[in-house]
């Protein structure tokens, strides 16, 4: 019984996807502000979505229809799967064993492999350029961004999250003692997320809407819900790990919306990378800088 | 994506238009890409050819003043003056000292107006949402000025043949220097912006770079040609209305990407506002216009001044009647548009909107119909119910 409350009602289900809607709400909202615009009002998300699940789904021409229906709930699925391994808005995680971090990231990974696939599913030449470059900026931040939710995985000595989390709980933030981690997994959160100025793959002013050009209806909503839910379980992944562990839901809420108005200050301010730039950004510095810190953390457990 | 260029059908073509996100109006664009780098492109425009030139044959001079005022948008003010100069050149008259006053002062609103939007414009093109949001803001408060003087805020209708119908009066001119030490403040911001953000000289710096020798040969205006160094500004070099009174001085770059278009056209907006101040202090007394005849002597004339985007250019002939005979109108547009097609090659395709841009396109300004009468098998001129009937047949 619990397990299924735990996936349709809390925290997986309904409540993760209204968190979402919120979380995209104030992020959305944020950046209007920031640009001097009024914004969405605090229902729109939800409207949107309904809206969205109401109107009919178009099929077109050439497209493997299988495909072009499973693909937005597999990604969504697997989004919210990653939810039952994370401690969400500071509870304890449902599920938990050793490992599971690697199953989280690699969860959150299937949305973007979802999307470029459906790209690459439909015979549009936006579609495609986009499901490319979708696919592309995968390569580039996912191997930082795993490298930067391993920094505090080396130092707890295990795998687990919520070991992880209660490792940081009971130290100084980790943010003082790995800064660049911190970074490169706050913006390799935002390339996962393809918020500008890592919005190259659906770029609106050269591929329209990149790999989702083709969708409408119920596989559209479910894609943005999809990435609704990515950014509450990415937020929440950075503030359990390098903003003092799980601590009282409240704090924690406070903390995740902290990094949430970071997140839209950066994509207020910056203009959009082209996918040649995005792609030598992370393997130039992103990818080497945390390996650096990687390697020094390394050396450091090895002489403790 | 397979693209080996021998065979025909592997090659990948990306369409932009006619309808798309990055345009504004209907054009149509093929690049042929490799990967991500652009190896050709062709265009074709003409969607939204509206019959103006044609459309004047049916009217009288001064019905034909508002039909051409409407040829574009966002520079509409610079179209009747360089009718109003042309048919007053037939006429064999001239407006008077303040009336020339008042149309260079509205000109220069329009020019901010105009260069404001496109810095939104171009800002937006390369993901940059915030510039957008600010200019636009910004603008409003030339929209506002111009509303103030003229009652519009875009076809603002300030000329008329023989003269103005809009006055200055004291109050006006105060909220103009308010409007403009506003204005001024905040394009020097700009400035900054587009000379320093880093992230967004990443865009700009370097791309689509097009040399003075290449200006010259396509015969590109206006200020995507200065900012190649390209000396050619009709206020300078061939002085109107009373710009030979008030001199412009040529803001010129020589870097010719995208950088030192953003810098030409923001500098411009610093010289528009000195221009605009220096005409509000030293406002000529005296009347708004002369008395115009409603037959126009016969005789052809060219009338040619500085619009927002370059060199506008208008051919009037008069066969006396108080109609036109002919009107033929080039705008900046027209020559700068081949500038695209070439420096496209060999960019990125996240580069081609803001080149694209770059140049400042107005579509609807300048697509133009050509048709061949061949006079010894009888064929004539068409009617405008002709034109009008072929206009929906080709879109069919």
């Amino acid at each position: 019984m619990s397990a299924i409350a735990a996936l349709l009602i809390f925290p997986g289900g309904v409540f993760l996807l209204l968190v979402g809607m919120i979380y995209e709400w104030i992020d959305r909202k944020l950046v209007a502000r920031f640009q001097n615009r009024m914004g969405p009002r605090w229902f729109q998300p939800l409207a949107d979505t309904i809206k969205l699940l109401a109107k009919e789904e178009v099929v077109p021409d050439g497209v493997d229809a299988r495909l072009f229906f499973t693909l937005p709930v597999i990604a969504l699925a697997g989004a919210m799967t990653a939810a039952l391994y994370v401690p969400l808005v500071g509870f304890e995680a449902s599920y938990s064993f050793s490992g599971d971090l690697i199953v989280t990231v690699y969860m959150l990974s299937l949305l973007t492999l979802g999307t470029g696939l459906a790209g690459a599913n439909t015979l549009n030449r936006f579609s495609l350029i986009g499901a490319t470059r979708t696919l592309t900026q995968l390569f580039s931040y996912e191997a930082p961004f795993l490298l930067a939710l391993l920094g505090p995985a080396i130092v707890a000595d295990s795998w687990q999250i919520g070991e992880i989390t209660d490792y940081a709980g009971d130290h100084v933030w980790l943010l003082v003692t790995q800064p660049i981690g911190f970074l490169v997994a706050l913006i390799g959160l935002m390339g996962k997320l393809e918020l500008p100025p890592f919005d190259a793959p659906e770029a609106e002013t050269e591929i329209v809407a990149g790999a989702l050009t083709e969708y409408s209806g119920r596989g559209l909503a479910l894609f943005h819900l999809g990435k609704g839910v990515e950014l509450v379980i990415g937020l929440t992944l950075v503030a359990a790990f390098y903003l003092g562990g799980v601590t009282h839901p409240l704090i924690f809420v406070a903390k995740t919306l902290a990094l949430l108005s970071i997140l839209a200050g950066l994509q207020a301010l910056m203009t959009r990378l082209r996918i040649d730039q995005t792609v030598g950004l992370w393997w130039r510095y992103g990818a080497l800088l945390v390996l650096a810190q990687f390697l020094a953390l390394i050396v450091w457990e090895g002489v403790m | 994506m397979p693209t080996t260029p021998t065979q025909e059908n592997d090659v990948f073509r990306i369409p932009i238009g006619p309808q798309h996100p990055a345009l504004k109006e209907p054009g149509h664009f093929e690049f042929t890409v490799d990967g991500e780098v652009v190896t050709a492109a062709t265009l074709r425009l003409g969607y939204v050819h509206r019959g103006i030139e044609k459309g004047t044959e049916g009217r009288n001079w001064i019905q034909s003043l508002y039909l051409l005022e409407r040829v574009c948008g966002i520079c509409s003010h610079v179209h009747a003056t360089a009718y109003c100069l042309g048919v007053e050149k037939l006429a064999g008259v001239e407006a008077p000292p303040r009336a020339q006053a008042i149309r260079v002062l509205v000109a220069e609103l329009e020019r901010i107006h105009s260069h404001m939007l496109w810095l939104g414009v171009a800002a937006h093109e390369a993901g940059f949402d915030m510039l957008f949001m600010y200019s636009w803001r910004d603008r409003e408060t030339v929209m506002n000025l111009l509303e103030g003087i003229t009652g519009n805020r875009v076809n603002y209708s300030a000329n008329q043949l023989g003269g103005v119908k809009c006055d200055i009066d004291g109050e006006q001119a105060d909220d103009i220097r308010v409007g403009l030490d506003f204005l001024e403040g905040r394009i020097k911001h700009y400035l900054d912006v587009v000379s320093q953000d880093t992230m967004f000289l990443r865009r700009t710096r370097g791309i689509g770079v097009m040399t003075r020798e290449d200006c010259e040969r396509m015969g590109i205006v206006g200020p995507t040609a200065r900012a190649s160094g390209v000396e050619l500004d009709l206020r300078v070099h061939a002085p109107y209305a009373a710009y030979p009174e008030h001199p412009v001085n040529l803001v010129t770059a020589t870097a010719g990407d995208l950088e030192a278009r953003f810098i030409v056209r923001v500098n411009e907006l610093f010289e528009s506002i000195r221009l605009i101040r220096e005409i509000l202090d030293d406002l000529p007394e005296g009347d708004l216009s002369v008395r115009v005849p409603r037959r126009i002597p016969a005789g052809e004339t060219i009338s040619r001044v500085e619009a927002p985007r370059g060199e506008l250019f208008y051919y009037i002939k008069s066969n006396r009647s108080d109609m036109a005979d002919r009107v033929k109108v080039r705008t900046p547009t027209l020559p700068n548009m081949a500038s695209v097609l070439e420096i496209a090659v060999g960019h990125q395709l996240a580069d081609i909107p803001m080149i694209l841009t770059g140049i400042d396109p107005c579509f609807s300004c300048n697509d133009r119909m050509v048709a061949i009468n061949d006079p010894s098998r009888g064929e004539q001129a068409w009617t405008w119910e002709q034109l009008r009937q072929y206009g929906i047949e080709y879109y069919r």
